[in-house]
């Protein structure tokens, strides 16, 4: 399988600080691949760099075969990437129907694709006409990522869905991403080991903003001391 | 119980307002109440029309837009101009025209020249030399002249304008001088190199093809406008306002404000720098005094029953004034009214029925996400800006007739504008009517008392007021909301 996504040694700044010093990773196409790392090791980081929120300095991202570093945020999301933040970023005033109408990038896109995402996210379906700022946690995450299935997108990018979500949140959240991997290949910023370990294919380990390891994850499962010296646990 | 409870806030809120209502009104005339709620809603209607676009500009885009006050005020001149004076409009306007066509051509200068950084302020200040050095000697006094010594009436045609051979020459010079300045664009992003070259021509050529159209049909157009119905010109004088202060918050936006996104402050101080040299530029050709607009036909005929207290009759005769309860209250302050309602009915339609408003509400809230959705934002942002400013020139062409026209009012009511968007919420169209509509009756209320004074119930005589308290009462409505709630009534900007 090709690689729908290509990052090649990439310096993003935040002002003067050097974030992300020389990331590089592959994701093949249909995987669900994981970034790995402690907090502030610059994995939101490297996912803003791809969608162009925080366009890197240096270094060379292209996805599909196609060069996007520098592009606009709307040109880049416009080739065919989703993007579910970390904060969420549901836009509260809107209703959920709404939130979702927004996501379409052709007209028609949630007539299409509608029966899939509520037959994924059946919450949504009883709360449409609902204020998104009066759903719950859980509910909010399930919209975020909702919304990121709308248009045909052909890479989902994560950033750490299980974050304050309660156990058996997390569990249906795991089979919903599962599902998911079906129709789309999915980058996965989670500090969750567990969750990470269970679901993706790939990992990359990402320390003090520099790829320090990537491989397959059932490989990773078992090096205890990888995991302990750059995730802090078991 | 439980229902008190929650609604305490609100119950508490109406008991005193309705408190402060019994005290302020105690001793007035059921006439003079009407009155002032009536010049109170009036005044409401002009202060949304520009609160409304400093409100959403702020916040969908984070910029305070100090330049809102003087859309308002070039709107004004420039319907004003449309109304009693085409001749100025039709001799003025293809210059900005051309000198625009000259600017459009950047991307194709940028394939060639490429400047560093520090060359960018050059090339527009030599823009701006060759643009004044083509407008040299140009006769502005002579063709504003006529329209003001007219006192707002319908001007003759005289001959103060240009041979047709010389205002070709000058455009020429701004078309260069627009090309000159163009030069600035060049060392922007890639994106601008890659605009399609059939598009920028035409964009070129179309705006040229205008500035010559109306060069050409100066006369004839001026003849057509001034032979129209003071009716139909004052309609077409409304869209005059409205277009040119889109036109210019288009230009605004695209111009000086998006460069600027990443230095806010800088966005600031242009803004209102703005000001400043739009005062200038209106002192400058319409003379400092300021101007007066005839109220049109329809709000103005005097006819034997009129001021009548029947709706027919004063539909009908289009009488200047209406009985309310025995007092005549002016025609033209119920239109602007309805222009005030029709705008928050335009404004709620758009936002919550349409794809773009939806966009504006989910951008107002988290602009960068809507980017990421692959919504393109910087054109959803001058979009937005354009629509705040045609709001603001329609506002300042309807109260022309109200208030005349003059360089002061940018100020006044950008300062009240201000005041209802912080009272109303940052980023709130509903903060924005609330907070037109307390502002408004405040000044209403103000104004009255100066004249006529409170009369408490228990005092014997009334306590007067002065002029200053009845402007510093708006400032302290704003003091005591922000006190109690320091977002604003709807604010929800975190």
């Amino acid at each position: 399988m090709p690689n729908i996504l290509e990052l090649d040694s990439i310096h993003t700044f935040i002002g003067q600080f050097h974030i992300l010093e020389g990331v590089s990773l592959s994701v093949t196409e249909g995987s669900i691949t994981a970034i790995l790392g402690r907090n502030g090791a610059g994995k939101t980081t490297t996912l803003k760099s791809i969608i162009g929120l925080r366009p890197p300095r240096e270094g060379k991202v292209s996805f599909g075969g196609t060069d996007i570093r520098g592009r606009r945020p709307y040109d880049i999301a416009a080739l065919g990437i989703g993007y579910v933040p970390e904060n969420r970023a549901i836009f509260r005033a809107l209703t959920v129907e709404e939130n979702l109408k927004i996501a379409e990038r052709k007209k028609g896109d949630l007539a299409k694709r509608g029966e899939m995402i509520f037959g994924l996210f059946p919450d949504l379906k009883k709360f449409t006409k609902l204020s998104a700022g009066q759903l719950s946690g859980g509910q909010q995450q399930m919209l975020a990522i909702a919304r990121a299935l709308v248009p045909d997108n052909r890479l989902l990018l994560i950033d750490e869905p299980s974050e304050g979500l309660a156990p058996i949140l997390i569990e249906q959240l795991m089979e919903s991403i599962r599902s998911l991997s079906a129709h789309t290949t999915i980058l996965l910023v989670e500090q969750n080991f567990r969750m990470a370990s269970q679901l993706a294919d790939d990992y990359y380990l990402i320390d003090d903003g520099k790829s320090v390891q990537h491989g397959a994850m059932k490989d990773l499962v078992n090096d205890r001391a990888t995991i302990q010296r750059y995730l802090g646990a078991s | 119980m439980n229902l008190l409870n929650r609604y305490r806030n609100l119950i508490l809120t109406t008991i005193i307002i309705l408190l402060l209502a019994v005290l302020m009104f105690n001793g007035k005339s059921p006439q003079t109440t009407s009155s002032i709620l009536l010049s109170g809603v009036t005044l409401a209607a002009l202060y949304f029309l520009i609160a409304s676009g400093v409100s959403l500009i702020f916040g969908l885009m984070d910029v305070l837009n100090f330049a809102h006050g003087s859309l308002f005020m070039f709107g004004a001149y420039a319907g004003w101009t449309f109304y009693t004076n085409p001749r100025l409009l039709f001799n003025t306007a293809p210059f900005l025209l051309a000198m625009m066509a000259g600017f459009s051509l950047s991307p194709v200068i940028a394939r060639w020249v490429a400047l560093p950084r520090g060359a960018r302020w050059l090339s527009i200040l030599l823009g701006i030399v060759i643009a004044l050095f083509a407008l040299r000697d140009f006769p502005i006094d002579k063709l504003v002249a006529m329209g003001m010594t007219m006192t707002g009436k319908v001007i003759a045609t005289a001959e103060a304008q240009e041979p047709l051979a010389t205002m070709l020459m000058r455009l020429v010079g701004m078309f260069m001088a627009g090309v000159v300045a163009s030069a600035a664009m060049a060392t922007r992003s890639a994106e601008r190199l890659e605009s399609p070259l059939r598009r920028t021509l035409g964009i070129v050529v179309g705006l040229s093809i205008a500035a010559l159209a109306l060069l050409f049909v100066r006369d004839v157009g001026e003849q057509t406008i001034l032979g129209l119905d003071s009716n139909w010109r004052f309609l077409f004088a409304l869209v005059a306002g409205a277009a040119t202060g889109g036109a210019l918050g288009a230009l605004i936006e695209w111009g000086l404000i998006r460069p600027l996104y990443s230095r806010p402050i800088y966005q600031i101080l242009l803004t209102l720098g703005l000001t400043f040299v739009f005062d200038q530029v209106v002192r400058f050709v319409w003379g400092p005094a300021g101007v007066f607009m005839e109220i049109p036909k329809w709000f103005s005929a005097q006819s034997p029953d009129c001021p009548s207290d029947n709706l027919l009759v004063w539909f009908s005769q289009h009488c200047d004034s209406i009985m309310i309860m025995g007092r005549a209250f002016p025609s033209y302050r119920l239109f602007i009214i309805l222009v005030g309602v029709i705008m928050v009915l335009a404004i709620a339609l758009l936002l919550t029925r349409t794809r773009f408003g939806m966009i504006i509400r989910a951008g107002v809230q988290d602009s960068e996400m809507v980017e990421a959705l692959g919504i393109n934002v910087r054109r959803v942002f001058t979009l937005v800006f354009a629509i705040g400013a045609a709001l603001a020139g329609l506002g300042g062409v309807v109260a022309a007739p109200f208030l005349g026209v003059y360089p002061g009012m940018a100020m006044e009511f950008l300062l009240q504008a201000f005041i209802v968007v912080v009272i109303g919420g940052l980023g709130s169209i509903p903060g924005a009517v609330v907070g037109a509509l307390l502002v408004g009756l405040a000044r209403a209320y103000g104004d009255n008392i100066v004249l006529s004074g409170i009369q408490l119930p228990w005092r014997q005589d009334a306590i007067t007021g002065s002029p200053a308290i009845a402007r510093a009462s708006t400032v302290l409505i704003m003091a005591i909301v922000l006190f109690l709630r320091p977002t604003g009534i709807f604010g929800k900007k975190e």
